[in-house]
């Protein structure tokens, strides 16, 4: 598929990309593994420097992915995603988080593969905080989280244009839809401490367990409330608007003709081009 | 003295903002933290960019939300805080075994709430510092100041920075289109709807704005060598075994902790430098570049001033930092509130933006 290879992933984008996967887990899960005697000293810092080390990671992913070959016609299509991204963002504001915005980044990833679907999705956050002036130290979390929701879009099995797709699709959506309101909440959950409410907070150096039976019910007293919503809202909107909206996808794609070489010929009469590989087994291949 | 009219450099802006939160970080006093709050305030109304909304606003009406929900799920919930001086007590409500450790409802306590207070305060003040970076420098503002190796990216960036208010207007126009036919638009499916006409419609655009990129050949700006590709690759690679080595030393106390931050820090050296080795820009003339005068310089340095005398406080322990819980105010400590005092001085010395005409 042809489209695949918008931005491949080289080996050292993908070798970067496991390693800052590896290191954000680790940003996101620290409270539940750091011994008791770092959480007691570094408790509140650490939310921070993890948020300036993160930033400087997407910065790094986001090199290493492009490696300086987006051409105009890449930059282009990841602006469309970006823009629909940042709109989706401005329209949810008085919603309270209810944000439409993964379902463009699942479909530019799943029509796009990986490398675009991560850029989108990142992309796609930076202008939402942008256009909102929301930029803060949530950023660099929200915008790796949405990152690995595009790259995961992009590994999906499954044929393109295959009567299943819009259901794995829409269980994607539902599933990740959740997963980042767990991470996201996860950043901020021990700066609070002894703050949160009791038997919910994080305890220093206690045991795995405890420390995770204490943050789901965190979760789900404070955060669940929205993020079930926004699964399911995602969820739908995939269900109803995706098979057209990855025709779309596939058409600006095709139309756009990634990886067609470009051949100079004698001047004397204009150089018949290679037709673009049309994907024959996608629907409605015009 | 009277300066020429102009926008301050964004980066000095947001490194002072950076400097006030981390002040506002170490402490939880409240007088100290509301210092912080006002002395954003100042400087927002007199520095602000005007040709931005005001950020600062919302990000404290957030601060406020914040400081309101905390309280009351104090209130209801409780918190880690035994205290003394009981206020009140609500009905409370008996849960089932499982549930042991939660409560809801039950005695309340001045000093849980209080402690609930300051540090939501805390909260409240770094998003001021946040919202007041905001504010005096529109974060897109900054986007030019992003290394070569990402030059392509920031393009991109500022593609859909251009496109989203166009998407609202396709919006809107499509939406009077199917209002005018007699649907009523409202609801998922007519939500889903509108998805097609409006990406159809940026795709070409964007196709357009591709196309004339290209033949205005674009892309010219950054030179990009095999090798100095593959040297900012393996500095990458390298920096972030760095980071990992380092994290697993910090957390995990029984390798070693002294490792850790060194190993840390060269690693986040390591790549920081690649994305700065792996392209170079042409020299070229920019578009009303901004200046970086002593004014800048100031600007960071009492930004930083405050953070750095809040840290080495926080560090000696002095009095007052992080306050008890009791009815009373709490000692203030004379240096804290001269460096935040001084880092209100930007509202004064910095070069005033220009109204909008």
């Amino acid at each position: 598929m042809s489209e695949r290879r918008v931005v491949p992933l080289t080996w050292p984008s993908r070798i970067t990309l496991i390693a800052v996967a590896v290191i954000s887990v680790l940003a996101f899960t620290w409270p539940f593994i750091v011994s008791a005697q770092f959480a007691k000293a570094h408790g509140n810092d650490a939310p921070w420097l993890f948020a300036a080390l993160l930033a400087l990671l997407a910065l790094v992913c986001l090199a290493e992915v492009t490696a300086g070959r987006l051409d105009a016609k890449t930059i282009a299509i990841l602006g469309v995603a970006a823009a629909a991204g940042g709109a989706m963002r401005v329209l949810s504001v008085g919603t309270a988080g209810l944000e439409p915005m993964f379902f463009v980044v699942i479909i530019a990833g799943r029509v796009l593969g990986p490398g675009v679907g991560f850029l989108s999705g990142s992309l796609a956050l930076l202008t939402g905080a942008m256009l909102t002036g929301g930029v803060g130290p949530w950023l660099p979390f929200q915008m790796l989280c949405a990152g690995g929701i595009g790259l995961g879009a992009g590994l999906l099995p499954g044929r393109p244009g295959a009567r299943s797709e819009r259901w794995v699709l829409a269980g994607y959506a539902l599933g990740t839809g959740l997963l980042f309101g767990v991470f996201m909440n996860l950043w901020f959950w021990p700066f609070i401490g002894a703050n949160a409410p009791s038997g919910m907070g994080f305890v220093p150096g206690a045991p795995f367990e405890e420390n995770l039976a204490h943050y789901a019910l965190f979760y789900a007293a404070t955060s669940l409330g929205w993020d079930l919503p926004r699964g399911v809202l995602n969820a739908l909107l995939v269900l109803i608007a995706g098979p057209a909206l990855l025709r779309v996808f596939r058409r600006g794609a095709r139309r756009a003709a990634f990886g067609v070489p470009v051949v100079f010929g004698p001047a004397a009469r204009p150089v018949e081009t290679a037709p673009p590989p049309v994907d024959t087994k996608g629907p409605g291949g015009r | 003295m009277v300066r020429r009219e102009r926008l301050q450099h964004p980066a000095a802006w947001w490194l002072w903002g950076l400097g006030l939160a981390t002040a506002a970080s170490r402490t939880t006093n409240p007088v100290l933290l509301l210092l912080v709050i006002g002395v954003c305030v100042l400087v927002v109304s007199e520095r602000r960019d005007p040709a931005t909304a005001n950020m600062l606003v919302p990000f404290l009406v957030i601060g406020l939300v914040i400081i309101a929900f905390r309280v009351a799920l104090t209130m209801i919930l409780g918190n880690g805080i035994v205290g003394d001086t009981e206020l009140f007590t609500l009905p409370r409500i008996p849960l089932p075994d499982w549930a042991a450790n939660v409560r809801i409802g039950g005695l309340v306590t001045l000093e849980s709430l209080l402690y609930a207070v300051y540090e939501a305060l805390r909260l409240a003040a770094i998003l001021a510092c946040l919202g007041a970076a905001n504010a005096l420098a529109s974060p897109r503002r900054l986007l030019r100041y992003l290394p070569a190796t990402l030059y392509d990216v920031g393009t991109a960036v500022v593609v859909g920075l251009t496109f989203a208010p166009q998407l609202l207007a396709d919006a809107r126009t499509v939406r009077a289109a199917r209002t005018l036919r007699g649907h009523d638009g409202r609801g998922l499916g007519e939500l889903a709807r509108l998805t097609v006409p409006i990406l159809e419609t940026a795709f070409e655009r964007s196709l357009g704005l591709a196309a004339s990129m290209e033949s205005r050949g674009y892309g010219r700006a950054v030179t990009m060598t095999a090798g100095g590709r593959r040297l900012a690759s393996v500095l990458a690679l390298v920096g972030l075994l760095g980071i990992l080595g380092g994290l697993y030393g910090l957390l995990d106390a029984s390798a070693g902790g002294v490792l850790g931050l060194p190993l840390l820090i060269v690693g986040g050296l390591l790549a920081a430098a690649s994305l700065v080795v792996g392209a170079s820009r042409d020299r070229r003339s920019g578009y009303r570049r901004d200046p970086w005068t002593w004014t800048e310089s100031l600007t960071v340095l009492v930004g930083a001033l405050a953070g750095a005398v809040m840290v080495t406080g926080s560090a000696a322990g002095w009095n007052g930092l992080t306050p008890s819980q009791e009815a009373q105010l709490p000692a203030v400590p004379l240096p804290a509130v001269l460096a935040l005092l001084l880092a209100a001085t930007p509202a004064v010395f910095t070069p005033r933006p220009r109204r909008a005409t």
